[in-house]
């Protein structure tokens, strides 16, 4: 891979998963509807989540200018496993043999599509 | 059918058509304003392109819904979950683009789904034992 799509790769990584950490962090508050929107208004997450999917939309764009999409979902499909684990981490979400083998399967499945 | 399941259902649904609209704008603009380099060029290209801002839209409506389904969803699992688009863009891509789908790419389509079955089952599961709370 050229140094150029490796280091946009590595961008998307970063911003995807943390912004999917930032979002959890965010929903999280209480309230229902318009309320929940502005509950979630007034605290960080939700606009550092923002922020990086702002990142995000520039760097896959950028990145699917160099590689075809399929190749891009391919290589994307590391951020799962990184979801995965920042969620347990940070938000104890637990870690069932089931949830783990329906994530490996769709991972799996992405890898197919990718290079098939 | 539980409340529950109906959330999800109707949610991941409606997400994975947004999505599948964002991504085929995003392919057309990306392809409309090549060749990439970090110039502003590029990006005042990229800006011209209308499809781009089909883009933005399908992303403003994904997010909403993404949020909804977040607040009662676990991350890790709602992520992968929403990996589903991957099987709706490759079949739109083949459909519009006239993509040709080897057969292992139908093999990783149905992985896909298979796999978004048991997270389901793993919701059932996980509920049970904690008594409704989705950790």
């Amino acid at each position: 891979m050229p140094p150029i799509s490796f280091a946009l790769w590595l961008l998307v990584l970063v911003f995807d998963t943390g912004g999917q950490l930032a979002f959890k962090a965010a929903s999280g508050v209480p309230g229902e509807g318009l309320d929940h929107w502005r509950a979630m208004a007034v605290r960080p997450w939700l606009w550092l989540g923002i922020a990086a999917f702002a990142c995000e939309f520039v760097t896959w764009l950028a990145f699917l200018s160099v590689v075809p999409l399929a190749e891009g979902v391919l290589l994307s499909c590391l951020n799962m496993a990184a979801v995965m684990l920042g969620g347990r981490w940070l938000f104890g979400e637990r870690l069932t043999a089931r949830r783990l083998l329906g994530v490996a399967l769709i991972t799996l499945g992405v890898v197919l599509v990718g290079v098939g | 059918m539980s409340t529950r399941w109906r959330f999800y259902l109707v949610g991941f649904l409606l997400l994975m058509a947004i999505d599948t609209a964002a991504q085929l704008c995003f392919k057309l603009a990306a392809t409309h304003a090549a060749p990439f380099a970090v110039d502003p060029g590029w990006l005042l290209r990229v800006l011209r392109e209308p499809w781009v801002y089909g883009a933005i839209a399908g992303y403003l409506g994904a997010f909403v819904t993404y949020m909804t389904l977040l607040k009662h969803a676990p991350v890790g699992p709602a992520f992968a979950a929403s990996h589903l688009q991957v099987v709706s863009v490759m079949a739109a891509s083949a459909w519009l683009f006239g993509e040709r789908l080897a057969p292992l790419q139908l093999v990783g389509a149905t992985l896909i789904v298979l796999g978004i079955l048991v997270l389901a089952r793993a919701e059932d599961e996980v509920a049970q034992t904690t008594a409704g709370h989705a950790r």
